[in-house]
Protein backbone atom coordinates (compact mmCIF):
# COMPACT_ATOMS: atom_id res chain seq x y z
CA UNK A 1 0.00 0.00 0.00
CA UNK A 2 2.78 2.49 0.83
CA UNK A 3 6.36 2.44 -0.39
CA UNK A 4 9.24 1.06 1.60
CA UNK A 5 9.78 3.36 4.57
CA UNK A 6 13.22 4.55 3.57
CA UNK A 7 12.19 5.64 0.10
CA UNK A 8 9.33 7.88 1.00
CA UNK A 9 9.76 11.57 0.33
CA UNK A 10 6.57 12.34 2.15
CA UNK A 11 5.02 10.05 4.67
CA UNK A 12 1.90 10.07 6.76
CA UNK A 13 2.69 7.64 9.57
CA UNK A 14 -0.38 6.47 11.51
CA UNK A 15 -1.78 9.99 11.39
CA UNK A 16 -5.05 10.76 13.11
CA UNK A 17 -6.76 14.10 13.54
CA UNK A 18 -9.64 15.11 15.74
CA UNK A 19 -10.76 18.71 15.93
CA UNK A 20 -11.42 19.53 19.59
CA UNK A 21 -14.92 20.65 20.45
CA UNK A 22 -15.52 24.30 21.04
CA UNK A 23 -18.24 26.13 22.93
CA UNK A 24 -21.02 23.58 22.90
CA UNK A 25 -19.64 21.77 19.87
CA UNK A 26 -18.58 18.17 20.16
CA UNK A 27 -15.15 17.10 18.88
CA UNK A 28 -14.97 16.04 15.23
CA UNK A 29 -12.86 13.06 14.22
CA UNK A 30 -11.69 13.91 10.74
CA UNK A 31 -8.93 11.41 10.13
CA UNK A 32 -9.12 8.05 11.77
CA UNK A 33 -5.92 6.49 10.47
CA UNK A 34 -3.77 7.63 7.62
CA UNK A 35 -0.79 5.70 6.34
CA UNK A 36 0.49 7.01 3.08
CA UNK A 37 3.85 7.36 1.40
CA UNK A 38 4.68 9.54 -1.58
CA UNK A 39 7.82 9.16 -3.67
CA UNK A 40 9.84 12.10 -4.91
CA UNK A 41 8.66 13.44 -8.25
CA UNK A 42 5.36 11.56 -8.07
CA UNK A 43 2.03 13.02 -9.08
CA UNK A 44 -0.45 11.74 -6.54
CA UNK A 45 -4.14 12.52 -6.73
CA UNK A 46 -6.34 12.30 -3.66
CA UNK A 47 -10.04 11.68 -4.22
CA UNK A 48 -12.93 11.04 -1.89
CA UNK A 49 -16.41 12.19 -0.98
CA UNK A 50 -17.02 15.83 -0.12
CA UNK A 51 -15.97 16.78 3.37
CA UNK A 52 -14.08 13.57 4.00
CA UNK A 53 -10.89 15.34 4.98
CA UNK A 54 -8.88 15.51 1.75
CA UNK A 55 -8.05 19.16 2.30
CA UNK A 56 -7.17 18.42 5.91
CA UNK A 57 -4.60 15.96 4.65
CA UNK A 58 -2.95 18.72 2.66
CA UNK A 59 -3.14 21.17 5.56
CA UNK A 60 -1.32 18.64 7.71
CA UNK A 61 1.48 18.32 5.20
CA UNK A 62 1.58 22.08 4.72
CA UNK A 63 2.07 22.45 8.43
CA UNK A 64 -1.10 24.46 9.06
CA UNK A 65 -2.47 21.72 11.31
CA UNK A 66 -0.86 19.28 13.72
CA UNK A 67 -1.99 15.66 13.93
CA UNK A 68 -3.63 14.39 17.09
CA UNK A 69 -1.66 11.18 16.68
CA UNK A 70 1.06 9.90 14.41
CA UNK A 71 3.64 11.84 12.46
CA UNK A 72 3.79 13.71 9.20
CA UNK A 73 7.25 13.18 7.75
CA UNK A 74 9.07 15.04 5.04
CA UNK A 75 12.39 13.59 3.97
CA UNK A 76 12.21 11.33 6.98
CA UNK A 77 11.81 14.11 9.54
CA UNK A 78 8.69 15.27 11.32
CA UNK A 79 7.53 18.62 10.00
CA UNK A 80 7.19 21.46 12.46
CA UNK A 81 5.09 24.05 10.70
CA UNK A 82 4.78 25.70 7.30
CA UNK A 83 7.80 25.89 5.07
CA UNK A 84 8.64 26.73 1.50
CA UNK A 85 9.57 23.14 0.69
CA UNK A 86 5.87 22.30 0.94
CA UNK A 87 3.97 25.03 -0.86
CA UNK A 88 0.20 25.07 -0.98
CA UNK A 89 -1.91 26.17 -3.92
CA UNK A 90 -5.35 27.03 -2.57
CA UNK A 91 -8.70 26.38 -4.19
CA UNK A 92 -9.59 30.04 -3.98
CA UNK A 93 -6.29 31.75 -4.75
CA UNK A 94 -4.81 33.50 -1.76
CA UNK A 95 -3.04 36.13 -3.80
CA UNK A 96 -2.04 39.49 -2.35
CA UNK A 97 -4.52 41.88 -3.96
CA UNK A 98 -2.38 44.95 -3.32
CA UNK A 99 0.53 43.54 -5.29
CA UNK A 100 0.76 43.24 -9.05
CA UNK A 101 1.24 39.90 -10.75
CA UNK A 102 5.01 40.15 -10.80
CA UNK A 103 5.12 41.52 -7.24
CA UNK A 104 3.09 38.55 -6.06
CA UNK A 105 5.59 36.17 -7.61
CA UNK A 106 8.49 38.15 -6.20
CA UNK A 107 7.00 38.31 -2.69
CA UNK A 108 8.50 35.03 -1.49
CA UNK A 109 11.88 35.82 -3.00
CA UNK A 110 12.11 39.14 -1.17
CA UNK A 111 11.57 37.66 2.29
CA UNK A 112 14.50 37.61 4.65
CA UNK A 113 14.43 33.83 4.84
CA UNK A 114 14.91 33.46 1.10
CA UNK A 115 17.25 36.34 0.41
CA UNK A 116 20.44 34.33 0.40
CA UNK A 117 19.41 32.00 -2.38
CA UNK A 118 21.77 33.77 -4.74
CA UNK A 119 19.04 33.85 -7.31
CA UNK A 120 18.41 36.95 -9.33
CA UNK A 121 14.90 37.95 -8.35
CA UNK A 122 13.98 39.57 -11.63
CA UNK A 123 15.14 36.59 -13.66
CA UNK A 124 13.30 34.11 -11.48
CA UNK A 125 10.11 36.15 -11.64
CA UNK A 126 10.28 36.37 -15.42
CA UNK A 127 11.00 32.66 -15.72
CA UNK A 128 8.01 31.83 -13.53
CA UNK A 129 5.67 34.13 -15.42
CA UNK A 130 6.77 32.59 -18.69
CA UNK A 131 6.24 29.10 -17.32
CA UNK A 132 2.61 29.84 -16.48
CA UNK A 133 2.15 32.08 -19.50
CA UNK A 134 1.37 35.24 -17.63
CA UNK A 135 4.35 37.28 -18.84
CA UNK A 136 2.07 39.72 -20.63
CA UNK A 137 0.25 40.55 -17.42
CA UNK A 138 3.15 41.32 -15.12
CA UNK A 139 1.86 44.76 -14.13
CA UNK A 140 -1.77 43.77 -13.71
CA UNK A 141 -3.43 43.36 -10.35
CA UNK A 142 -5.02 40.02 -9.44
CA UNK A 143 -8.44 41.63 -9.56
CA UNK A 144 -7.86 42.23 -13.27
CA UNK A 145 -7.19 38.57 -13.96
CA UNK A 146 -9.64 35.79 -14.75
CA UNK A 147 -10.09 32.76 -12.49
CA UNK A 148 -7.76 30.57 -14.52
CA UNK A 149 -5.10 33.27 -14.63
CA UNK A 150 -5.26 33.78 -10.91
CA UNK A 151 -4.79 30.07 -10.38
CA UNK A 152 -1.75 30.16 -12.67
CA UNK A 153 -0.37 33.13 -10.76
CA UNK A 154 -0.78 31.27 -7.50
CA UNK A 155 1.17 28.36 -8.98
CA UNK A 156 3.88 30.73 -10.18
CA UNK A 157 4.20 32.32 -6.76
CA UNK A 158 4.49 28.91 -5.14
CA UNK A 159 7.08 27.68 -7.64
CA UNK A 160 9.18 30.83 -7.34
CA UNK A 161 10.55 29.74 -3.97
CA UNK A 162 11.53 26.38 -5.45
CA UNK A 163 9.47 24.08 -3.25
CA UNK A 164 9.97 20.33 -3.29
CA UNK A 165 6.31 19.47 -2.86
CA UNK A 166 3.33 21.23 -4.38
CA UNK A 167 0.09 20.79 -2.48
CA UNK A 168 -2.87 21.54 -4.68
CA UNK A 169 -6.24 21.74 -3.00
CA UNK A 170 -8.90 21.31 -5.68
CA UNK A 171 -7.16 24.07 -7.64
CA UNK A 172 -9.33 23.69 -10.70
CA UNK A 173 -12.69 23.28 -8.95
CA UNK A 174 -13.66 26.92 -9.24
CA UNK A 175 -13.02 27.08 -12.96
CA UNK A 176 -15.40 26.55 -15.85
CA UNK A 177 -15.18 23.28 -17.77
CA UNK A 178 -13.18 24.66 -20.69
CA UNK A 179 -10.63 26.51 -18.57
CA UNK A 180 -10.39 23.44 -16.42
CA UNK A 181 -9.33 21.24 -19.36
CA UNK A 182 -6.70 23.78 -20.36
CA UNK A 183 -5.43 24.08 -16.83
CA UNK A 184 -5.15 20.31 -16.45
CA UNK A 185 -2.81 20.28 -19.43
CA UNK A 186 -0.91 23.25 -18.01
CA UNK A 187 -0.44 21.69 -14.60
CA UNK A 188 0.87 18.52 -16.22
CA UNK A 189 3.15 20.60 -18.42
CA UNK A 190 4.53 22.39 -15.37
CA UNK A 191 4.98 19.07 -13.58
CA UNK A 192 6.83 17.57 -16.50
CA UNK A 193 9.12 20.57 -16.72
CA UNK A 194 9.87 20.95 -13.02
CA UNK A 195 9.40 17.37 -11.78
CA UNK A 196 8.13 18.52 -8.40
CA UNK A 197 6.27 16.11 -6.16
CA UNK A 198 2.60 16.97 -6.44
CA UNK A 199 -0.27 16.07 -4.14
CA UNK A 200 -3.44 16.98 -5.99
CA UNK A 201 -6.80 16.89 -4.26
CA UNK A 202 -9.82 16.70 -6.51
CA UNK A 203 -13.38 15.49 -6.39
CA UNK A 204 -13.32 14.84 -10.12
CA UNK A 205 -12.27 11.22 -10.63
CA UNK A 206 -11.79 11.63 -14.37
CA UNK A 207 -9.41 14.46 -13.64
CA UNK A 208 -7.47 12.26 -11.22
CA UNK A 209 -7.13 9.45 -13.75
CA UNK A 210 -5.98 11.85 -16.47
CA UNK A 211 -3.31 13.48 -14.35
CA UNK A 212 -1.93 11.19 -11.67
CA UNK A 213 0.67 8.44 -11.32
CA UNK A 214 -1.21 7.16 -8.32
CA UNK A 215 -4.68 7.83 -7.00
CA UNK A 216 -5.42 7.65 -3.30
CA UNK A 217 -9.08 6.98 -2.59
CA UNK A 218 -10.19 8.24 0.81
CA UNK A 219 -13.21 7.01 2.75
CA UNK A 220 -15.98 9.15 4.19
CA UNK A 221 -15.21 10.97 7.38
CA UNK A 222 -13.63 9.81 9.72
CA UNK A 223 -11.35 9.06 6.85
CA UNK A 224 -8.70 6.52 6.06
CA UNK A 225 -7.21 5.21 2.85
CA UNK A 226 -9.70 2.98 1.04
CA UNK A 227 -7.48 2.09 -1.85
CA UNK A 228 -4.48 3.24 -3.83
CA UNK A 229 -4.54 2.80 -7.56
CA UNK A 230 -1.42 2.93 -9.72
CA UNK A 231 -2.22 4.44 -13.08
CA UNK A 232 0.16 2.93 -15.59
CA UNK A 233 -1.25 4.53 -18.70
CA UNK A 234 1.06 6.69 -20.81
CA UNK A 235 0.52 10.42 -21.06
CA UNK A 236 -1.17 12.39 -22.48
CA UNK A 237 -4.34 10.58 -21.49
CA UNK A 238 -7.63 11.39 -23.11
CA UNK A 239 -10.94 11.47 -21.34
CA UNK A 240 -12.44 9.49 -24.21
CA UNK A 241 -9.90 6.66 -23.88
CA UNK A 242 -11.73 3.52 -22.74
CA UNK A 243 -8.87 2.63 -20.39
CA UNK A 244 -9.33 5.92 -18.60
CA UNK A 245 -13.05 5.31 -18.33
CA UNK A 246 -12.52 1.82 -16.94
CA UNK A 247 -10.33 3.01 -14.12
CA UNK A 248 -12.57 5.97 -13.39
CA UNK A 249 -15.67 3.77 -13.16
CA UNK A 250 -14.00 1.33 -10.86
CA UNK A 251 -12.86 4.06 -8.51
CA UNK A 252 -16.28 5.73 -8.59
CA UNK A 253 -17.92 2.50 -7.53
CA UNK A 254 -15.63 2.40 -4.52
CA UNK A 255 -17.07 5.68 -3.40
CA UNK A 256 -20.68 4.65 -3.51
CA UNK B 1 -14.39 67.51 -23.99
CA UNK B 2 -16.63 65.97 -26.60
CA UNK B 3 -20.18 67.08 -27.34
CA UNK B 4 -21.92 64.66 -25.03
CA UNK B 5 -19.69 65.47 -22.07
CA UNK B 6 -20.10 69.18 -22.72
CA UNK B 7 -23.88 68.83 -22.78
CA UNK B 8 -23.82 66.77 -19.61
CA UNK B 9 -21.71 69.36 -17.80
CA UNK B 10 -24.01 72.13 -18.94
CA UNK B 11 -27.08 70.36 -17.61
CA UNK B 12 -25.31 69.61 -14.36
CA UNK B 13 -24.57 73.28 -13.85
CA UNK B 14 -28.08 74.27 -14.74
CA UNK B 15 -29.55 73.02 -11.47
CA UNK B 16 -27.57 75.10 -9.01
CA UNK B 17 -27.57 78.08 -11.37
CA UNK B 18 -31.34 77.98 -11.67
CA UNK B 19 -31.73 77.88 -7.92
CA UNK B 20 -29.36 80.80 -7.45
CA UNK B 21 -30.95 82.86 -10.18
CA UNK B 22 -34.47 82.28 -8.88
CA UNK B 23 -33.38 83.10 -5.36
CA UNK B 24 -31.70 86.30 -6.52
CA UNK B 25 -34.72 87.43 -8.47
CA UNK B 26 -37.16 86.65 -5.68
CA UNK B 27 -35.05 88.74 -3.33
CA UNK B 28 -34.68 91.62 -5.79
CA UNK B 29 -38.40 91.80 -6.34
CA UNK B 30 -39.05 91.81 -2.61
CA UNK B 31 -40.95 88.56 -2.72
CA UNK B 32 -39.00 87.06 0.17
CA UNK B 33 -37.95 88.41 3.52
CA UNK B 34 -34.37 89.50 2.87
CA UNK B 35 -33.62 89.52 6.55
CA UNK B 36 -34.16 85.78 6.63
CA UNK B 37 -33.04 85.06 3.10
CA UNK B 38 -30.72 87.65 1.60
CA UNK B 39 -29.95 87.42 -2.12
CA UNK B 40 -26.84 85.42 -3.06
CA UNK B 41 -25.24 88.57 -4.43
CA UNK B 42 -25.21 90.10 -0.96
CA UNK B 43 -23.78 86.95 0.55
CA UNK B 44 -21.10 86.88 -2.10
CA UNK B 45 -20.28 90.53 -1.51
CA UNK B 46 -19.89 89.86 2.20
CA UNK B 47 -17.66 86.93 1.38
CA UNK B 48 -15.38 89.33 -0.54
CA UNK B 49 -15.29 91.63 2.49
CA UNK B 50 -14.38 88.72 4.72
CA UNK B 51 -11.61 87.70 2.36
CA UNK B 52 -10.10 91.12 1.86
CA UNK B 53 -10.27 92.10 5.52
CA UNK B 54 -8.48 88.92 6.49
CA UNK B 55 -11.22 87.96 8.93
CA UNK B 56 -12.10 84.84 7.01
CA UNK B 57 -8.54 83.53 7.11
CA UNK B 58 -8.31 84.08 10.84
CA UNK B 59 -11.53 82.18 11.44
CA UNK B 60 -10.55 79.43 9.02
CA UNK B 61 -7.13 79.02 10.54
CA UNK B 62 -8.55 78.79 14.06
CA UNK B 63 -11.04 76.09 13.11
CA UNK B 64 -8.71 74.08 10.92
CA UNK B 65 -5.95 74.16 13.49
CA UNK B 66 -8.26 72.56 16.04
CA UNK B 67 -9.54 70.02 13.52
CA UNK B 68 -6.07 68.98 12.43
CA UNK B 69 -4.88 68.52 16.02
CA UNK B 70 -7.90 66.51 17.08
CA UNK B 71 -7.96 64.50 13.88
CA UNK B 72 -4.25 63.68 14.02
CA UNK B 73 -4.64 62.43 17.57
CA UNK B 74 -7.68 60.35 16.64
CA UNK B 75 -5.99 58.73 13.65
CA UNK B 76 -2.76 57.92 15.49
CA UNK B 77 -4.36 56.55 18.63
CA UNK B 78 -7.20 54.93 16.70
CA UNK B 79 -5.03 52.93 14.31
CA UNK B 80 -2.64 51.80 17.01
CA UNK B 81 -5.39 50.85 19.43
CA UNK B 82 -7.55 49.24 16.75
CA UNK B 83 -4.62 47.12 15.52
CA UNK B 84 -3.53 46.16 19.01
CA UNK B 85 -7.04 45.16 19.96
CA UNK B 86 -7.42 43.07 16.82
CA UNK B 87 -4.13 41.22 17.24
CA UNK B 88 -3.59 40.86 20.99
CA UNK B 89 -6.33 39.17 22.95
CA UNK B 90 -5.69 40.67 26.42
CA UNK B 91 -5.62 44.18 24.96
CA UNK B 92 -8.98 43.59 23.35
CA UNK B 93 -10.38 42.18 26.59
CA UNK B 94 -9.21 45.25 28.46
CA UNK B 95 -10.18 48.01 26.07
CA UNK B 96 -13.32 46.69 24.44
CA UNK B 97 -15.62 47.41 27.41
CA UNK B 98 -14.22 50.93 27.65
CA UNK B 99 -14.73 51.54 23.95
CA UNK B 100 -18.27 50.20 24.03
CA UNK B 101 -19.17 52.32 27.06
CA UNK B 102 -17.71 55.56 25.74
CA UNK B 103 -18.73 55.25 22.12
CA UNK B 104 -22.44 56.06 22.56
CA UNK B 105 -21.61 59.29 24.37
CA UNK B 106 -22.19 62.24 22.07
CA UNK B 107 -18.96 64.24 21.91
CA UNK B 108 -20.82 67.50 22.28
CA UNK B 109 -22.34 66.31 25.54
CA UNK B 110 -18.78 66.29 26.80
CA UNK B 111 -18.09 69.82 25.60
CA UNK B 112 -19.15 71.66 28.80
CA UNK B 113 -16.90 69.31 30.74
CA UNK B 114 -14.09 70.02 28.31
CA UNK B 115 -14.54 73.74 28.82
CA UNK B 116 -14.29 73.24 32.60
CA UNK B 117 -11.11 71.28 32.14
CA UNK B 118 -9.45 73.16 29.27
CA UNK B 119 -11.09 76.55 29.09
CA UNK B 120 -12.76 78.17 26.14
CA UNK B 121 -9.73 78.11 23.83
CA UNK B 122 -8.34 75.46 21.52
CA UNK B 123 -7.97 72.74 24.14
CA UNK B 124 -11.61 72.03 24.72
CA UNK B 125 -12.33 71.86 20.98
CA UNK B 126 -9.40 69.56 20.27
CA UNK B 127 -10.53 67.33 23.09
CA UNK B 128 -14.05 66.75 21.79
CA UNK B 129 -12.88 66.37 18.20
CA UNK B 130 -10.30 63.80 19.23
CA UNK B 131 -12.92 61.98 21.27
CA UNK B 132 -15.50 61.87 18.51
CA UNK B 133 -13.11 61.05 15.69
CA UNK B 134 -11.29 58.24 17.47
CA UNK B 135 -14.13 55.78 17.39
CA UNK B 136 -14.60 55.40 13.64
CA UNK B 137 -10.84 54.85 13.32
CA UNK B 138 -10.65 52.30 16.13
CA UNK B 139 -13.65 50.33 14.94
CA UNK B 140 -12.73 50.28 11.26
CA UNK B 141 -9.08 49.43 11.91
CA UNK B 142 -10.20 46.60 14.14
CA UNK B 143 -12.62 45.31 11.52
CA UNK B 144 -9.95 45.48 8.86
CA UNK B 145 -7.35 43.60 10.83
CA UNK B 146 -9.88 40.95 11.75
CA UNK B 147 -11.20 40.39 8.27
CA UNK B 148 -7.97 39.21 6.70
CA UNK B 149 -8.28 35.95 4.79
CA UNK B 150 -6.55 33.23 6.85
CA UNK B 151 -5.10 31.72 3.72
CA UNK B 152 -3.20 34.93 3.00
CA UNK B 153 -1.45 34.55 6.33
CA UNK B 154 -0.91 30.84 5.73
CA UNK B 155 0.52 31.48 2.28
CA UNK B 156 2.99 34.03 3.58
CA UNK B 157 4.00 31.70 6.42
CA UNK B 158 4.69 28.92 3.95
CA UNK B 159 6.70 31.29 1.78
CA UNK B 160 8.87 31.93 4.82
CA UNK B 161 7.73 35.25 6.25
CA UNK B 162 8.56 36.15 9.85
CA UNK B 163 5.85 37.46 12.17
CA UNK B 164 7.04 41.00 11.56
CA UNK B 165 7.09 40.49 7.81
CA UNK B 166 3.56 39.17 8.02
CA UNK B 167 2.43 42.21 9.97
CA UNK B 168 4.10 44.70 7.69
CA UNK B 169 3.56 42.89 4.41
CA UNK B 170 0.14 41.34 4.86
CA UNK B 171 -1.80 42.66 7.85
CA UNK B 172 -1.16 46.34 7.20
CA UNK B 173 -1.86 46.41 3.47
CA UNK B 174 -4.89 44.18 3.88
CA UNK B 175 -6.29 46.47 6.58
CA UNK B 176 -5.56 49.67 4.72
CA UNK B 177 -8.91 49.96 2.88
CA UNK B 178 -10.73 49.67 6.19
CA UNK B 179 -8.38 52.07 7.95
CA UNK B 180 -8.91 54.51 5.12
CA UNK B 181 -12.68 54.32 5.54
CA UNK B 182 -12.28 54.96 9.26
CA UNK B 183 -10.04 57.96 8.63
CA UNK B 184 -12.47 59.42 6.11
CA UNK B 185 -15.34 59.07 8.58
CA UNK B 186 -13.19 60.61 11.30
CA UNK B 187 -12.57 63.64 9.10
CA UNK B 188 -16.27 64.11 8.47
CA UNK B 189 -17.02 63.83 12.16
CA UNK B 190 -14.27 66.32 13.01
CA UNK B 191 -15.69 68.94 10.67
CA UNK B 192 -19.16 68.61 12.12
CA UNK B 193 -17.99 68.70 15.71
CA UNK B 194 -15.78 71.78 15.31
CA UNK B 195 -18.56 73.92 13.91
CA UNK B 196 -20.97 72.86 16.63
CA UNK B 197 -18.43 73.35 19.40
CA UNK B 198 -17.51 76.81 18.16
CA UNK B 199 -21.16 77.77 18.26
CA UNK B 200 -21.47 76.70 21.87
CA UNK B 201 -18.33 78.10 23.38
CA UNK B 202 -15.68 79.94 21.41
CA UNK B 203 -14.33 83.37 20.66
CA UNK B 204 -12.94 82.69 17.24
CA UNK B 205 -13.47 80.25 14.40
CA UNK B 206 -15.85 79.52 11.51
CA UNK B 207 -18.62 78.29 13.79
CA UNK B 208 -18.24 81.32 15.99
CA UNK B 209 -18.30 83.59 12.95
CA UNK B 210 -21.60 82.13 11.77
CA UNK B 211 -23.12 82.33 15.26
CA UNK B 212 -22.03 85.93 15.73
CA UNK B 213 -23.47 86.83 12.34
CA UNK B 214 -26.79 85.29 13.35
CA UNK B 215 -26.83 87.11 16.65
CA UNK B 216 -26.18 90.45 14.94
CA UNK B 217 -28.70 89.74 12.19
CA UNK B 218 -26.06 89.78 9.44
CA UNK B 219 -27.74 86.96 7.62
CA UNK B 220 -25.64 87.44 4.48
CA UNK B 221 -22.61 86.58 6.60
CA UNK B 222 -24.39 83.48 7.87
CA UNK B 223 -24.76 82.33 4.29
CA UNK B 224 -21.20 83.27 3.40
CA UNK B 225 -20.02 81.19 6.34
CA UNK B 226 -22.22 78.24 5.40
CA UNK B 227 -20.87 78.41 1.88
CA UNK B 228 -17.23 78.30 3.01
CA UNK B 229 -17.95 75.44 5.42
CA UNK B 230 -19.61 73.52 2.62
CA UNK B 231 -16.65 74.21 0.38
CA UNK B 232 -14.27 72.75 2.96
CA UNK B 233 -16.37 69.61 3.18
CA UNK B 234 -16.43 69.31 -0.60
CA UNK B 235 -12.69 69.85 -0.86
CA UNK B 236 -11.83 67.26 1.78
CA UNK B 237 -14.14 64.77 0.11
CA UNK B 238 -12.40 65.34 -3.20
CA UNK B 239 -9.05 65.07 -1.49
CA UNK B 240 -9.96 61.72 0.01
CA UNK B 241 -11.15 60.34 -3.30
CA UNK B 242 -7.86 61.32 -4.93
CA UNK B 243 -5.91 59.87 -2.04
CA UNK B 244 -7.83 56.65 -2.30
CA UNK B 245 -7.02 56.26 -5.98
CA UNK B 246 -3.35 56.79 -5.20
CA UNK B 247 -3.15 54.62 -2.06
CA UNK B 248 -5.48 51.84 -3.05
CA UNK B 249 -5.35 51.46 -6.81
CA UNK B 250 -5.96 47.76 -6.44
CA UNK B 251 -9.02 47.83 -4.28
CA UNK B 252 -12.39 46.84 -5.67
CA UNK B 253 -15.30 47.22 -3.29
CA UNK B 254 -16.96 44.02 -4.45
CA UNK B 255 -14.89 40.93 -5.11
CA UNK B 256 -15.74 39.25 -8.40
Amino acid sequence: MSGRLGEDFVRFDRVALTFPGGSGRSPVEVIRKLNLGVRAGEFVAVVGPSGCGKSTLLSLLAGYLTPSAGRVLFRGKSISGPGRERMMVFQHPALFPWLTTEENVAYGLKLKANRNGGRNIKETVNAMLQLVQLDGFARHYPSDLSGGMRQRLEIARALAVDPEVLLMDEPLAALDALTRRTMQREVLHIWEKTRKTILFVTHDIDEAVIMADRIVVMAQRPTFVLEIEEVRLGRPRLREDPEVGKIARRLSSLLE
Amino acid sequence: MNGAALRSSAVRLAGPLTVLATWELLARFGLINTLLLPPPSKAFADLMVLVSSGYLWKALYASLFRVVCGFAFAVTVGVILGMAMARIRPINDFFDPLVELLRPISALALFPLAILWFGIGDGSKIFVIAFAASFPVILNTFAGARSIDTNLIRASRSLGATEFEIFRGVVLPASLPYIFTGVRLACGVSLIVIIAAEMIGATVGMGYMVLEAQQTFRTERVFAGIFVIGLIGFATDLGFRRLRRWLLPWYRETES
